[in-house]
Protein backbone atom coordinates (compact mmCIF):
# COMPACT_ATOMS: atom_id res chain seq x y z
CA UNK A 1 0.00 0.00 0.00
CA UNK A 2 2.87 2.25 0.57
CA UNK A 3 6.06 2.88 -1.78
CA UNK A 4 8.93 5.25 -1.70
CA UNK A 5 9.09 7.50 -4.79
CA UNK A 6 13.10 5.98 -4.98
CA UNK A 7 12.31 1.79 -4.45
CA UNK A 8 14.98 -0.02 -3.16
CA UNK A 9 16.56 -2.65 -4.76
CA UNK A 10 16.43 -6.31 -1.76
CA UNK A 11 19.29 -6.55 -0.21
CA UNK A 12 20.43 -9.88 1.44
CA UNK A 13 20.25 -8.92 5.66
CA UNK A 14 22.73 -10.42 7.90
CA UNK A 15 20.64 -12.44 10.42
CA UNK A 16 19.67 -10.85 13.72
CA UNK A 17 18.16 -7.45 14.44
CA UNK A 18 19.29 -5.11 11.91
CA UNK A 19 22.30 -2.89 12.62
CA UNK A 20 22.22 1.37 12.22
CA UNK A 21 24.65 3.61 13.06
CA UNK A 22 24.10 5.80 16.28
CA UNK A 23 22.87 8.83 13.71
CA UNK A 24 20.71 6.40 12.38
CA UNK A 25 19.36 5.04 15.90
CA UNK A 26 18.65 8.62 16.71
CA UNK A 27 16.81 9.38 13.42
CA UNK A 28 14.69 6.23 13.75
CA UNK A 29 13.85 6.64 17.44
CA UNK A 30 12.91 10.93 16.00
CA UNK A 31 10.67 8.95 13.10
CA UNK A 32 8.74 6.99 15.60
CA UNK A 33 7.86 9.97 17.74
CA UNK A 34 6.43 11.58 15.18
CA UNK A 35 4.50 9.15 13.97
CA UNK A 36 2.68 8.70 17.73
CA UNK A 37 4.66 5.76 18.62
CA UNK A 38 6.60 7.44 21.63
CA UNK A 39 5.77 9.86 24.03
CA UNK A 40 6.84 13.60 23.93
CA UNK A 41 8.21 13.73 27.12
CA UNK A 42 10.89 11.12 26.14
CA UNK A 43 11.15 12.17 22.83
CA UNK A 44 12.45 15.71 24.01
CA UNK A 45 15.92 15.25 24.85
CA UNK A 46 16.17 13.85 20.69
CA UNK A 47 14.44 16.64 19.60
CA UNK A 48 16.45 19.03 21.61
CA UNK A 49 19.70 17.31 20.99
CA UNK A 50 22.43 17.95 18.15
CA UNK A 51 23.70 14.79 16.37
CA UNK A 52 26.81 15.92 14.18
CA UNK A 53 27.94 15.69 12.09
CA UNK A 54 25.13 14.06 9.91
CA UNK A 55 26.67 11.74 7.67
CA UNK A 56 26.46 11.79 3.79
CA UNK A 57 23.86 9.48 3.22
CA UNK A 58 21.81 6.69 5.28
CA UNK A 59 22.01 2.88 5.19
CA UNK A 60 20.11 0.77 3.06
CA UNK A 61 19.52 -1.08 6.38
CA UNK A 62 18.19 2.57 7.88
CA UNK A 63 16.36 3.52 4.63
CA UNK A 64 14.53 0.07 4.99
CA UNK A 65 13.56 0.33 8.28
CA UNK A 66 11.81 4.14 7.33
CA UNK A 67 10.32 2.90 4.56
CA UNK A 68 8.62 -0.09 6.89
CA UNK A 69 7.72 2.41 9.98
CA UNK A 70 6.03 5.01 7.29
CA UNK A 71 4.23 2.96 5.60
CA UNK A 72 3.24 0.85 8.71
CA UNK A 73 2.36 4.21 10.99
CA UNK A 74 0.69 6.18 8.31
CA UNK A 75 -1.65 3.72 7.15
CA UNK A 76 -2.71 2.52 11.11
CA UNK A 77 -3.06 5.98 11.89
CA UNK A 78 -5.75 6.88 8.90
CA UNK A 79 -7.47 3.67 9.94
CA UNK A 80 -7.63 4.16 13.49
CA UNK A 81 -8.60 8.25 12.59
CA UNK A 82 -11.55 6.92 10.64
CA UNK A 83 -10.94 4.31 7.69
CA UNK A 84 -12.31 1.70 9.39
CA UNK A 85 -15.84 2.98 10.02
CA UNK A 86 -18.12 2.01 7.43
CA UNK A 87 -18.91 5.40 5.99
CA UNK A 88 -20.75 7.23 3.26
CA UNK A 89 -18.95 9.26 0.82
CA UNK A 90 -19.13 10.59 -3.08
CA UNK A 91 -17.04 9.34 -5.57
CA UNK A 92 -17.94 10.65 -9.05
CA UNK A 93 -21.21 12.09 -7.41
CA UNK A 94 -22.36 9.00 -6.39
CA UNK A 95 -22.55 7.72 -2.49
CA UNK A 96 -20.47 4.65 -1.97
CA UNK A 97 -20.74 3.06 1.83
CA UNK A 98 -18.07 0.85 3.16
CA UNK A 99 -14.55 0.84 4.82
CA UNK A 100 -11.78 2.97 3.11
CA UNK A 101 -10.47 -0.31 1.40
CA UNK A 102 -13.94 -1.08 0.49
CA UNK A 103 -15.33 2.29 -1.14
CA UNK A 104 -11.76 3.06 -3.12
CA UNK A 105 -9.69 1.77 -5.38
CA UNK A 106 -6.24 0.55 -4.56
CA UNK A 107 -4.68 2.97 -6.48
CA UNK A 108 -6.28 6.05 -4.96
CA UNK A 109 -4.78 4.94 -1.69
CA UNK A 110 -1.30 4.21 -2.22
CA UNK A 111 0.79 6.49 -0.49
CA UNK A 112 4.35 7.94 -1.84
CA UNK A 113 6.85 9.82 0.26
CA UNK A 114 9.52 12.10 -1.63
CA UNK A 115 13.40 13.03 -0.67
CA UNK A 116 11.59 15.73 1.77
CA UNK A 117 10.59 13.45 4.26
CA UNK A 118 13.97 11.80 4.89
CA UNK A 119 16.04 15.27 4.47
CA UNK A 120 13.46 16.72 7.13
CA UNK A 121 14.38 13.41 9.68
CA UNK A 122 17.72 14.27 9.18
CA UNK A 123 17.30 17.83 9.85
CA UNK A 124 15.62 17.09 13.26
CA UNK A 125 18.08 14.21 13.81
CA UNK A 126 21.15 16.63 13.38
CA UNK A 127 20.34 19.92 14.65
CA UNK A 128 18.35 21.30 17.64
CA UNK A 129 15.27 22.81 15.76
CA UNK A 130 15.46 26.10 18.05
CA UNK A 131 19.27 26.68 17.68
CA UNK A 132 20.41 26.25 14.21
CA UNK A 133 22.12 27.91 11.22
CA UNK A 134 20.85 25.61 8.69
CA UNK A 135 16.75 26.80 7.19
CA UNK A 136 15.83 23.39 6.27
CA UNK A 137 12.37 24.14 4.21
CA UNK A 138 10.60 22.18 1.42
CA UNK A 139 8.77 23.88 -2.31
CA UNK A 140 4.89 22.84 -1.24
CA UNK A 141 4.68 22.08 -4.95
CA UNK A 142 6.81 19.19 -4.30
CA UNK A 143 5.28 17.42 -1.53
CA UNK A 144 3.67 14.16 -2.51
CA UNK A 145 0.02 13.30 -0.37
CA UNK A 146 2.39 10.73 1.97
CA UNK A 147 4.44 13.75 2.58
CA UNK A 148 1.97 16.00 3.72
CA UNK A 149 -0.17 13.50 5.84
CA UNK A 150 3.55 12.94 7.18
CA UNK A 151 4.50 16.38 8.08
CA UNK A 152 0.64 17.12 9.76
CA UNK A 153 1.34 13.78 12.07
CA UNK A 154 4.78 15.04 12.50
CA UNK A 155 3.55 19.01 13.35
CA UNK A 156 1.13 17.47 15.67
CA UNK A 157 3.39 15.08 17.47
CA UNK A 158 5.88 18.21 18.22
CA UNK A 159 2.95 20.53 18.92
CA UNK A 160 3.32 19.27 23.27
CA UNK A 161 7.15 20.87 22.61
CA UNK A 162 6.29 24.56 23.00
CA UNK A 163 9.43 26.03 22.34
CA UNK A 164 9.44 23.85 18.98
CA UNK A 165 6.47 24.76 17.85
CA UNK A 166 6.82 28.52 17.02
CA UNK A 167 10.41 27.74 14.96
CA UNK A 168 8.85 25.00 12.88
CA UNK A 169 5.38 27.01 11.99
CA UNK A 170 7.09 29.25 9.55
CA UNK A 171 8.15 26.58 7.36
CA UNK A 172 6.51 26.15 4.14
CA UNK A 173 6.08 21.91 4.84
CA UNK A 174 3.94 22.68 7.63
CA UNK A 175 2.42 26.79 7.26
CA UNK A 176 1.39 26.01 3.72
CA UNK A 177 0.10 22.11 4.41
CA UNK A 178 -3.84 22.41 4.13
CA UNK A 179 -3.71 19.09 6.52
CA UNK A 180 -2.06 21.20 9.60
CA UNK A 181 -4.24 24.07 9.17
CA UNK A 182 -7.48 21.77 8.95
CA UNK A 183 -6.34 20.09 11.96
CA UNK A 184 -4.68 23.15 14.02
CA UNK A 185 -5.29 26.41 11.81
CA UNK A 186 -5.00 28.51 15.74
CA UNK A 187 -0.97 27.45 15.13
CA UNK A 188 -0.24 29.72 12.06
CA UNK A 189 -2.40 32.24 13.35
CA UNK A 190 -0.12 35.36 13.68
CA UNK A 191 -1.65 37.75 11.58
CA UNK A 192 -4.74 39.63 10.86
CA UNK A 193 -4.02 38.15 7.37
CA UNK A 194 -3.02 34.74 7.12
CA UNK A 195 -1.98 33.56 3.78
CA UNK A 196 -3.92 30.31 3.37
CA UNK A 197 -2.88 26.95 1.69
CA UNK A 198 -4.88 25.40 -1.50
CA UNK A 199 -7.14 22.97 -0.64
CA UNK A 200 -8.62 22.32 -4.12
CA UNK A 201 -5.70 19.03 -4.59
CA UNK A 202 -7.60 17.98 -1.27
CA UNK A 203 -10.75 17.17 -3.38
CA UNK A 204 -9.80 14.79 -4.78
CA UNK A 205 -7.49 11.11 -5.78
CA UNK A 206 -5.60 9.94 -2.50
CA UNK A 207 -5.39 13.37 -1.12
CA UNK A 208 -9.56 13.26 -0.65
CA UNK A 209 -8.99 9.84 0.19
CA UNK A 210 -7.24 10.95 3.42
CA UNK A 211 -9.40 13.99 4.30
CA UNK A 212 -12.11 10.71 4.59
CA UNK A 213 -10.24 8.85 6.56
CA UNK A 214 -9.56 11.96 9.07
CA UNK A 215 -13.56 13.45 8.91
CA UNK A 216 -13.87 12.07 13.17
CA UNK A 217 -10.08 13.28 14.12
CA UNK A 218 -10.91 16.56 12.55
CA UNK A 219 -14.14 17.11 14.38
CA UNK A 220 -12.87 15.97 17.74
CA UNK A 221 -10.03 19.01 17.40
CA UNK A 222 -12.61 21.37 16.15
CA UNK A 223 -14.53 20.72 19.19
CA UNK A 224 -12.00 20.78 21.62
CA UNK A 225 -10.66 24.08 19.89
CA UNK A 226 -14.28 26.08 20.17
CA UNK A 227 -14.96 24.71 23.64
CA UNK A 228 -11.21 26.04 24.73
CA UNK A 229 -11.80 29.24 22.94
CA UNK A 230 -13.51 30.63 25.92
CA UNK A 231 -10.35 30.67 27.75
CA UNK A 232 -8.47 33.07 25.48
CA UNK A 233 -7.87 36.07 27.25
CA UNK A 234 -5.95 37.85 24.96
CA UNK A 235 -7.86 39.89 22.57
CA UNK A 236 -5.35 40.55 20.10
CA UNK A 237 -4.44 36.71 20.13
CA UNK A 238 -8.74 35.75 19.82
CA UNK A 239 -8.76 38.15 16.62
CA UNK A 240 -5.89 36.32 15.03
CA UNK A 241 -6.73 32.59 15.86
CA UNK A 242 -10.87 34.00 14.93
CA UNK A 243 -9.52 35.45 11.84
CA UNK A 244 -7.23 32.46 10.22
CA UNK A 245 -10.38 30.09 11.42
CA UNK A 246 -12.79 32.38 9.66
CA UNK A 247 -10.82 32.49 6.58
CA UNK A 248 -9.71 29.02 6.51
CA UNK A 249 -12.71 27.72 7.20
CA UNK A 250 -14.62 29.91 3.93
CA UNK A 251 -11.76 28.61 1.81
CA UNK A 252 -12.21 25.46 2.31
CA UNK A 253 -16.31 25.44 1.96
CA UNK A 254 -15.96 27.33 -1.04
CA UNK A 255 -13.18 25.00 -2.64
CA UNK A 256 -15.56 22.00 -1.18
CA UNK A 257 -18.79 23.44 -3.06
CA UNK A 258 -16.82 24.30 -6.25
CA UNK A 259 -15.64 20.68 -6.45
CA UNK A 260 -18.55 19.11 -5.12
CA UNK A 261 -17.37 17.48 -2.76
CA UNK A 262 -19.68 18.79 0.06
CA UNK A 263 -19.23 15.48 2.18
CA UNK A 264 -15.53 16.12 2.85
CA UNK A 265 -17.13 19.22 4.93
CA UNK A 266 -18.59 16.85 7.06
CA UNK A 267 -16.27 17.71 10.36
CA UNK A 268 -17.77 21.04 10.04
CA UNK A 269 -20.99 19.91 10.25
CA UNK A 270 -20.04 17.71 12.95
CA UNK A 271 -18.85 20.36 14.89
CA UNK A 272 -21.29 22.56 14.78
CA UNK A 273 -23.91 19.89 15.81
CA UNK A 274 -22.01 19.53 18.81
CA UNK A 275 -21.48 22.87 20.13
CA UNK A 276 -24.55 24.54 19.10
CA UNK A 277 -26.42 21.51 20.85
CA UNK A 278 -26.50 23.52 23.60
CA UNK A 279 -29.94 25.56 23.57
CA UNK A 280 -28.70 27.69 26.14
CA UNK A 281 -25.76 29.04 24.25
CA UNK A 282 -24.52 33.00 24.20
CA UNK A 283 -21.45 34.34 22.63
CA UNK A 284 -20.00 34.55 25.84
CA UNK A 285 -19.05 30.58 24.85
CA UNK A 286 -16.57 32.24 22.40
CA UNK A 287 -15.52 35.50 24.06
CA UNK A 288 -16.13 34.89 27.89
CA UNK A 289 -12.63 34.58 28.65
CA UNK A 290 -11.41 38.14 26.94
CA UNK A 291 -9.44 40.35 29.54
CA UNK A 292 -9.92 43.76 30.43
CA UNK A 293 -12.09 45.87 28.42
CA UNK A 294 -9.85 45.34 24.81
CA UNK A 295 -8.78 47.12 22.00
CA UNK A 296 -9.75 51.45 22.31
CA UNK A 297 -11.95 51.23 19.35
CA UNK A 298 -15.34 49.49 19.31
CA UNK A 299 -14.83 48.77 15.68
CA UNK A 300 -12.00 46.24 16.86
CA UNK A 301 -13.44 45.07 19.89
CA UNK A 302 -16.56 44.06 17.53
CA UNK A 303 -14.46 42.78 14.80
CA UNK A 304 -12.63 40.88 17.50
CA UNK A 305 -15.61 38.92 18.67
CA UNK A 306 -17.35 38.57 15.37
CA UNK A 307 -14.19 36.50 14.42
CA UNK A 308 -14.45 34.60 17.75
CA UNK A 309 -17.38 33.03 16.06
CA UNK A 310 -16.09 31.81 13.10
CA UNK A 311 -17.86 28.44 13.27
CA UNK A 312 -21.23 29.65 13.74
CA UNK A 313 -20.57 31.91 10.48
CA UNK A 314 -19.93 29.28 8.56
CA UNK A 315 -24.24 28.37 9.27
CA UNK A 316 -25.03 30.31 6.55
CA UNK A 317 -22.80 28.69 3.89
CA UNK A 318 -23.61 25.11 4.82
CA UNK A 319 -27.76 25.91 4.95
CA UNK A 320 -27.42 27.33 1.74
CA UNK A 321 -26.14 23.99 0.73
CA UNK A 322 -29.09 22.52 1.79
CA UNK A 323 -31.48 24.69 0.11
CA UNK A 324 -29.44 24.22 -3.27
CA UNK A 325 -30.11 20.58 -2.66
CA UNK A 326 -33.51 20.45 -1.94
CA UNK A 327 -33.98 22.31 -5.22
CA UNK A 328 -32.58 19.16 -6.93
CA UNK A 329 -35.24 16.41 -8.50
CA UNK A 330 -35.09 13.01 -9.19
CA UNK A 331 -34.09 13.58 -12.79
CA UNK A 332 -31.67 16.05 -12.32
CA UNK A 333 -27.38 16.03 -12.04
CA UNK A 334 -26.31 15.40 -9.01
CA UNK A 335 -29.43 14.20 -7.26
CA UNK A 336 -27.36 11.59 -5.42
CA UNK A 337 -25.53 13.42 -4.17
CA UNK A 338 -27.43 15.89 -3.37
CA UNK A 339 -29.67 13.04 -0.78
CA UNK A 340 -26.04 12.36 0.87
CA UNK A 341 -26.12 15.84 1.45
CA UNK A 342 -29.82 15.91 3.08
CA UNK A 343 -29.40 13.17 4.91
CA UNK A 344 -26.39 14.56 6.74
CA UNK A 345 -27.83 17.61 7.61
CA UNK A 346 -30.70 16.06 8.90
CA UNK A 347 -28.82 13.81 11.42
CA UNK A 348 -27.25 17.18 12.01
CA UNK A 349 -30.00 19.01 12.79
CA UNK A 350 -28.97 21.26 10.75
CA UNK A 351 -32.25 23.82 10.27
CA UNK A 352 -32.39 23.92 14.19
CA UNK A 353 -28.19 24.49 14.85
CA UNK A 354 -28.64 27.18 11.89
CA UNK A 355 -31.52 29.20 13.79
CA UNK A 356 -29.67 28.76 16.94
CA UNK A 357 -26.77 29.86 15.11
CA UNK A 358 -28.32 32.86 13.58
CA UNK A 359 -29.90 34.14 17.24
CA UNK A 360 -26.35 33.70 18.65
CA UNK A 361 -24.79 35.70 16.13
CA UNK A 362 -27.45 38.57 16.24
CA UNK A 363 -27.05 38.90 19.63
CA UNK A 364 -23.37 40.10 19.33
CA UNK A 365 -24.50 42.89 16.69
CA UNK A 366 -25.20 46.12 18.43
CA UNK A 367 -28.02 47.22 15.82
CA UNK A 368 -29.67 44.02 15.43
CA UNK A 369 -33.66 44.47 16.33
CA UNK B 1 37.68 75.65 37.06
CA UNK B 2 34.48 75.62 34.76
CA UNK B 3 30.79 77.10 35.83
CA UNK B 4 27.95 74.98 35.50
CA UNK B 5 25.23 76.84 32.74
CA UNK B 6 21.69 75.48 32.51
CA UNK B 7 20.18 75.67 29.59
CA UNK B 8 16.16 75.87 29.05
CA UNK B 9 14.74 74.15 25.67
CA UNK B 10 10.92 74.78 25.03
CA UNK B 11 9.33 73.38 22.08
CA UNK B 12 5.83 74.09 20.97
CA UNK B 13 4.33 72.43 17.76
CA UNK B 14 -0.09 72.53 17.15
CA UNK B 15 -1.36 69.61 15.42
CA UNK B 16 -4.96 68.71 13.94
CA UNK B 17 -5.39 65.22 16.07
CA UNK B 18 -8.21 62.90 15.37
CA UNK B 19 -10.17 59.94 17.01
CA UNK B 20 -12.71 57.45 14.73
CA UNK B 21 -14.44 55.14 15.09
CA UNK B 22 -17.31 53.10 13.02
CA UNK B 23 -18.94 50.09 12.84
CA UNK B 24 -20.84 48.09 10.29
CA UNK B 25 -24.08 45.97 10.39
CA UNK B 26 -27.00 44.67 8.36
CA UNK B 27 -30.98 45.87 8.91
CA UNK B 28 -32.73 42.44 8.07
CA UNK B 29 -35.96 43.49 6.12
CA UNK B 30 -38.39 40.85 5.11
CA UNK B 31 -38.68 39.78 1.66
CA UNK B 32 -42.88 40.62 1.16
CA UNK B 33 -41.76 42.86 -1.95
CA UNK B 34 -39.51 42.65 -4.53
CA UNK B 35 -35.84 43.85 -3.41
CA UNK B 36 -36.27 47.00 -5.26
CA UNK B 37 -39.58 47.85 -3.96
CA UNK B 38 -38.50 47.29 0.08
CA UNK B 39 -35.33 49.52 -1.11
CA UNK B 40 -37.95 52.46 -2.08
CA UNK B 41 -39.99 51.77 0.70
CA UNK B 42 -37.08 52.26 3.29
CA UNK B 43 -35.13 54.86 1.00
CA UNK B 44 -38.81 57.08 1.61
CA UNK B 45 -38.87 55.89 5.38
CA UNK B 46 -35.14 56.77 5.83
CA UNK B 47 -35.88 60.45 4.15
CA UNK B 48 -38.84 61.06 6.09
CA UNK B 49 -36.02 60.82 9.18
CA UNK B 50 -33.79 63.28 8.12
CA UNK B 51 -31.43 61.25 5.56
CA UNK B 52 -30.74 62.50 2.69
CA UNK B 53 -29.91 60.61 -0.47
CA UNK B 54 -26.13 60.58 -1.05
CA UNK B 55 -24.38 60.23 -4.93
CA UNK B 56 -23.88 56.81 -4.72
CA UNK B 57 -27.09 56.25 -3.47
CA UNK B 58 -26.78 55.28 0.02
CA UNK B 59 -28.76 57.58 2.51
CA UNK B 60 -26.88 59.43 5.23
CA UNK B 61 -27.32 61.82 8.25
CA UNK B 62 -25.26 63.73 10.58
CA UNK B 63 -26.08 63.60 14.11
CA UNK B 64 -23.44 65.84 15.37
CA UNK B 65 -19.64 64.27 15.26
CA UNK B 66 -21.11 60.48 14.50
CA UNK B 67 -22.66 60.08 10.54
CA UNK B 68 -25.03 57.07 10.29
CA UNK B 69 -24.96 55.68 6.65
CA UNK B 70 -27.75 53.38 5.37
CA UNK B 71 -27.35 51.42 2.44
CA UNK B 72 -30.86 51.08 1.20
CA UNK B 73 -30.40 48.24 -1.49
CA UNK B 74 -28.57 45.60 0.94
CA UNK B 75 -29.75 47.05 4.28
CA UNK B 76 -26.30 47.99 5.18
CA UNK B 77 -25.65 50.17 8.25
CA UNK B 78 -22.56 51.95 9.12
CA UNK B 79 -22.54 54.51 12.27
CA UNK B 80 -19.11 56.34 12.10
CA UNK B 81 -18.04 58.78 14.82
CA UNK B 82 -15.59 60.83 14.41
CA UNK B 83 -13.90 63.37 16.65
CA UNK B 84 -10.83 65.98 15.79
CA UNK B 85 -9.29 69.15 17.31
CA UNK B 86 -6.88 71.45 17.05
CA UNK B 87 -4.00 70.78 19.66
CA UNK B 88 -1.32 72.80 21.30
CA UNK B 89 1.22 70.49 22.49
CA UNK B 90 3.93 72.07 25.01
CA UNK B 91 7.28 70.85 26.32
CA UNK B 92 10.15 72.23 27.87
CA UNK B 93 13.20 70.73 29.26
CA UNK B 94 16.37 71.70 30.90
CA UNK B 95 20.01 70.54 30.58
CA UNK B 96 23.43 71.39 32.22
CA UNK B 97 26.52 72.20 30.55
CA UNK B 98 29.77 73.96 31.00
CA UNK B 99 29.97 75.80 28.06
CA UNK B 100 27.85 78.66 26.90
CA UNK B 101 29.20 78.66 23.82
CA UNK B 102 30.45 76.43 21.45
CA UNK B 103 30.06 73.17 20.16
CA UNK B 104 29.40 71.45 23.53
CA UNK B 105 26.51 73.59 23.97
CA UNK B 106 25.20 73.20 20.69
CA UNK B 107 25.13 69.18 20.94
CA UNK B 108 23.38 69.45 24.44
CA UNK B 109 20.64 71.61 23.27
CA UNK B 110 20.76 69.52 20.45
CA UNK B 111 20.60 66.58 22.44
CA UNK B 112 17.33 68.16 24.56
CA UNK B 113 15.30 69.18 21.10
CA UNK B 114 15.95 65.50 19.97
CA UNK B 115 13.97 64.59 23.55
CA UNK B 116 11.61 67.09 23.21
CA UNK B 117 10.68 65.84 20.08
CA UNK B 118 9.85 62.14 21.36
CA UNK B 119 8.03 64.32 24.36
CA UNK B 120 5.81 65.95 21.98
CA UNK B 121 5.12 62.62 20.38
CA UNK B 122 4.05 60.89 23.00
CA UNK B 123 1.93 64.18 24.37
CA UNK B 124 0.54 63.82 21.12
CA UNK B 125 -0.28 59.93 20.93
CA UNK B 126 -2.01 60.40 24.71
CA UNK B 127 -3.99 63.18 23.34
CA UNK B 128 -5.09 60.91 20.04
CA UNK B 129 -5.86 58.08 22.20
CA UNK B 130 -7.83 60.53 24.22
CA UNK B 131 -9.85 61.84 21.29
CA UNK B 132 -10.30 58.34 20.23
CA UNK B 133 -11.91 57.12 23.65
CA UNK B 134 -14.10 60.20 23.00
CA UNK B 135 -15.35 59.07 19.79
CA UNK B 136 -16.02 55.43 21.00
CA UNK B 137 -17.74 56.90 23.56
CA UNK B 138 -20.08 59.06 21.82
CA UNK B 139 -20.89 56.18 19.33
CA UNK B 140 -21.46 53.65 21.97
CA UNK B 141 -24.19 56.52 23.17
CA UNK B 142 -25.55 56.80 20.01
CA UNK B 143 -25.93 53.35 19.21
CA UNK B 144 -27.96 53.09 21.85
CA UNK B 145 -30.53 56.04 20.90
CA UNK B 146 -30.60 54.45 16.90
CA UNK B 147 -31.63 51.35 17.97
CA UNK B 148 -34.88 51.98 18.39
CA UNK B 149 -34.98 53.98 15.74
CA UNK B 150 -34.08 51.83 13.08
CA UNK B 151 -36.69 49.37 14.39
CA UNK B 152 -39.50 51.91 13.83
CA UNK B 153 -37.69 52.24 10.63
CA UNK B 154 -37.65 48.57 9.81
CA UNK B 155 -41.76 48.75 11.54
CA UNK B 156 -43.08 51.40 9.36
CA UNK B 157 -41.54 49.70 5.91
CA UNK B 158 -42.70 45.83 6.71
CA UNK B 159 -46.55 47.84 7.38
CA UNK B 160 -46.14 49.43 4.54
CA UNK B 161 -44.78 46.80 2.48
CA UNK B 162 -48.08 44.27 3.83
CA UNK B 163 -50.26 46.70 3.11
CA UNK B 164 -48.73 47.01 -0.89
CA UNK B 165 -48.63 43.72 -0.68
CA UNK B 166 -52.46 43.05 0.20
CA UNK B 167 -53.58 45.59 -2.38
CA UNK B 168 -51.64 43.41 -4.59
CA UNK B 169 -53.56 40.49 -3.36
CA UNK B 170 -57.14 41.25 -3.92
CA UNK B 171 -59.32 44.23 -2.89
CA UNK B 172 -58.58 45.84 0.92
CA UNK B 173 -61.45 45.50 2.91
CA UNK B 174 -60.14 46.83 6.18
CA UNK B 175 -57.30 47.79 7.81
CA UNK B 176 -56.44 47.19 11.88
CA UNK B 177 -52.93 48.71 13.35
CA UNK B 178 -52.76 48.52 17.26
CA UNK B 179 -50.10 51.01 17.85
CA UNK B 180 -49.82 49.50 21.63
CA UNK B 181 -49.08 46.03 20.52
CA UNK B 182 -47.81 46.66 17.03
CA UNK B 183 -49.82 44.18 15.41
CA UNK B 184 -51.46 44.99 11.83
CA UNK B 185 -54.92 42.85 10.50
CA UNK B 186 -55.83 43.57 7.14
CA UNK B 187 -58.58 41.98 5.59
CA UNK B 188 -58.64 41.32 1.87
CA UNK B 189 -61.42 40.51 -0.18
CA UNK B 190 -59.79 37.51 -3.20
Amino acid sequence: MTTLTDPLSPAPEPAGPPAVSRFEYNLLRILRFLLGSMPADQAQTLVHAKFQPAPPCLTRTCVRLIRDTLSKATVLHLVRAGGWRRDRFLRAGQPIEGRVWDRLPLATRELSFSKHTLSFLVWLTSEKPTDTKEVWDAPPGELTAGDELFFSMAFDALRPLQDVVPTIAGKNVFDLNPLCWLLCPADFANTDEPELPNFSPYMMGTRAAILECLQPVLAQRWIRSERSKGQIGDWKRMRHQGRAELAMLASFLKVAETSSRTDLARFVLRTATVILGNTELTPSFWTGGLQGSGPLRLADRLDTQRSALALPRQLDTLHRWDRAARAIGYFDDGYEASQLWKADWELARGDEITTRAKRILDQLEPLKI
Amino acid sequence: MSRAYRITVKESETRELRGSDEICTQLELLEILPPEQMADLLKGELKNRGFEEQDDGTLARKDGKLTVTVDPCNGEVSVKSEVDEKVTIEAKRDATTYDDVGPGEKAVRDRVKDQLKQDIEKKAERETERLQTQATEALEKHLEELQPELGQVINKVTRDALKQKAQQLGTVKEIHEDAETGSLTIKIEV
